[in-house]
């Protein structure tokens, strides 16, 4: 068995809808170390989510197909298990966590019940004992259980993802996978629920998937950081080494785009134009509109994610020639 | 105008009367703001701050308080005067999907401010006075005969700012411009706001939760929790030495891109913000406050200077 708790490779995902097909995720290879937390982080339309969903094939389908690849958790196929297996695996050995967590909650049931169908899905035949788990749960994340007959319109938005973080640790789940968890937060809220997953996180043994287009959330959280750009990974690697050792020319744009680095005055460096229409990607490297380095060359072939050192992935043909170097780099 | 002085604003209160009771929106507010600069209006949801931003043109009425633009005290104008009055100061608000007519053109939309206040008859002029405004804000004039749907936010949200920019106004309220879009596009719009500041003179007062766009963006910088002013001063000035506890948890709260490098300890704030109806008379904070002293509790503390220009509303601060 292997030290990796997901294995994806050679993941397609194509959404074939009426007005022609979305490419939304196209070839990505991905692992993910036991206890270890995973930064996924693009901007919107990169394939993030569609990515996630695939772990616990939910793309909805139609239209969304998955056209190739394997997805291993902990060493079972996900894609060739049956409906039915399927639900032992969701909620018991993957958990998720959305962005909102209003639309996440059912507004017709207790917390504590919701909590507790959780736990009886997946095992406990007593409701008793699975109100009790519940109960217990609330207290882990910081919810007196006193509160386990409230309903989510009686919670702020911070509780309400406190609920759903109990909801998804209940099961004690070996891989927890969170969807921009902290979006819809305030920022000291945010901070708050950050500091739970976090240890959390620690407690229970899980390890993480998390979701994000601010670098800050990755900074803090994540081991390892796989950036996406038009339903492909361009670098993976340590958090680390993507941070201080950039290499990929999106991802060099992203850190020159965001304004908290700098001092006030400064013109911000954008990254020109937009995302390509995932429905007419570029040829080639879906970069090349918008890389400063582009050159001809780019537009032949998909670059493939190289080794760069050994834990450090690059999908950029520039590399290939070896004195090449960002811009922020020399 | 006195000092240089577009703006101000004198103890804007404003109350919305709810089935539970008097909810204190924004509870006694007051700044100046100088030509050509941008003052930041920074806080969490339900801070007041997007209600102070709409009090000043007038979207709402104000519970009590007093506006002063330009040397004119408009607290008392009636829409009609408001009407001729908002060509000097417009809006640009946060989510371009849900601010633009779907069924309008881009050219229907832009124009759409110069066609009402009729400041160019002539069709020609006002398609010419589109072009130019189209080309201000980098939208291609290929886009003229678009609909929104067709385009992504930030192309969106520049159609929002050619609208604003149309009636040549001295004052704009930015009201969390860029916080629906992607990092790269946020990037463009905020440059764009700032050539635009730098060309035209424009002040702003940009209303945002995001502190690390303000540092970028403002000159002064404002701090709101439940309806008032915590804290006040310089954008260098706050970032060096915060000293509202509420400050100083918002600035550590944000989370820093950096690696491996030593970050600044973490203050995480316990609990969260109280109603905003039937408030308590002492410091609205309390609750949340790792530093809250018996005196905290007797009444409600006010801004004070405690260093130059750096107003601080705790009583706890020396």
């Amino acid at each position: 068995m292997s030290d990796n708790i997901l294995e994806i490779e050679g993941l397609v995902i194509h959404y074939e809808t009426e007005d022609g097909c979305v490419y939304a995720v196209n070839g990505i290879n991905m692992f993910l170390g036991k206890k270890k937390t995973l930064g996924l982080v693009g901007e919107t339309g990169a394939g993030k989510t569609t990515t996630a969903l695939s772990i616990l094939n939910l793309v909805p389908n139609p239209p969304g197909v998955i056209k190739e690849g394997s997805i291993i958790l902990d060493g079972t196929s996900i894609l060739s298990l049956s409906e039915k297996e399927l639900e032992q695996v969701r909620g018991k050995d993957v958990a998720m966590i959305f962005q909102d967590p209003m639309t996440a909650l059912n507004p017709v049931m207790t917390i504590g019940e919701q909590i507790a169908e959780s736990v009886m899905l997946h095992g406990e035949k007593h409701k008793a004992a699975a109100l009790e788990r519940a109960k217990e749960m609330l207290r882990q994340v910081g919810i007196a259980d006193s509160r386990s007959s409230d309903y989510p319109h009686q919670m702020s938005g911070g509780m309400r993802q406190r609920v759903v973080i109990a909801i998804a640790l209940a099961c004690e789940p070996k891989l927890l996978i969170a969807d921009e968890p902290t979006t819809a937060l305030d920022v000291t809220i945010q901070a708050q629920v950050l500091a739970l997953v976090k240890e959390l996180k620690q407690k229970f043994d899980t390890s993480m998937l998390m979701i994000t287009h601010n670098l800050g959330i990755v900074a803090e959280v994540c081991d390892e950081v796989a950036v996406m750009y038009a339903g492909r990974i361009v670098e993976q690697g340590s958090a680390d080494e993507v941070f201080n050792n950039t290499k990929h020319p999106y991802t060099e744009g992203l850190f020159e785009s965001l304004p908290n680095l700098r001092k006030r005055g400064e013109d911000l460096v954008p990254i020109k134009g937009m995302m390509p229409d995932p429905m007419d990607l570029p040829e080639g490297c879906a970069f090349t509109p918008r890389c400063p380095y582009a050159t001809s060359e780019c537009k032949k072939m998909v670059p493939e994610l190289k080794h760069h050192e050994e834990t450090h992935f690059v999908a950029c043909r520039a590399y290939d020639s070896e004195d090449f170097k960002l811009r922020s780099k020399s | 105008m006195v000092d240089n002085i577009i703006l101000e604003v004198q103890d804007l209160k404003k109350y919305f009367n709810t089935a539970k009771g008097m909810l204190h929106a924004v509870d006694g507010v007051s700044f100046k703001v100088r030509q050509g600069e941008t003052m930041g209006l920074v806080g969490e949801s339900g801070c007041g701050k997007s209600t102070t931003g709409r009090c000043i043109l007038k979207l709402l009425e104000l519970t009590s308080g007093k506006i002063i633009f330009n040397d004119q005290d408009i607290t008392n104008y009636n829409p009609r005067q408001m009407r001729k009055l908002r060509t000097d100061m417009q809006m640009i608000f946060q989510d371009p999907f849900s601010s633009l007519d779907p069924r309008q053109t881009i050219m229907q939309l832009i124009s759409e401010p110069i066609r009402e206040r009729r400041i160019f008859k002539d069709k020609k002029e006002i398609e010419k006075k589109t072009l130019e405004l189209m080309d201000t804000v980098g939208l291609a004039s290929r886009l003229i005969n678009s609909y929104p749907h067709e385009l992504d936010g930030g192309r969106r949200q520049r159609i929002g700012v050619a609208r604003a920019l149309s009636v040549n106004p001295k004052l704009i309220i930015c009201d969390e411009p860029v916080s629906s879009l992607d990092v790269s596009i946020q990037a463009q719009i905020l440059n764009l706001l700032k050539k635009l500041q730098n060309d035209m003179g424009l002040t702003y007062i940009f209303i945002t939760h995001d502190l690390s766009v303000v540092k970028y963006f403002s000159n002064d910088i404002s701090v709101m929790y439940l309806g008032q002013m915590v804290e006040k001063a310089s954008s260098d000035e706050l970032f060096a030495y915060p000293m509202h506890p509420y400050t100083k948890a918002l600035l550590s709260s944000i989370p820093i891109p950096i690696v491996g490098k030593e970050k600044q300890e973490r203050v995480l704030i316990k609990g969260e913000i109280i109603s905003p109806v039937d408030l308590p008379d002492s410091c609205r904070f309390y609750n949340r406050c790792d530093f809250g002293e018996e005196r905290c509790l007797k009444g409600n503390p006010q801004l004070r200077e405690v260093r130059p220009n750096h107003f601080v509303a705790c009583v706890c601060v020396e």
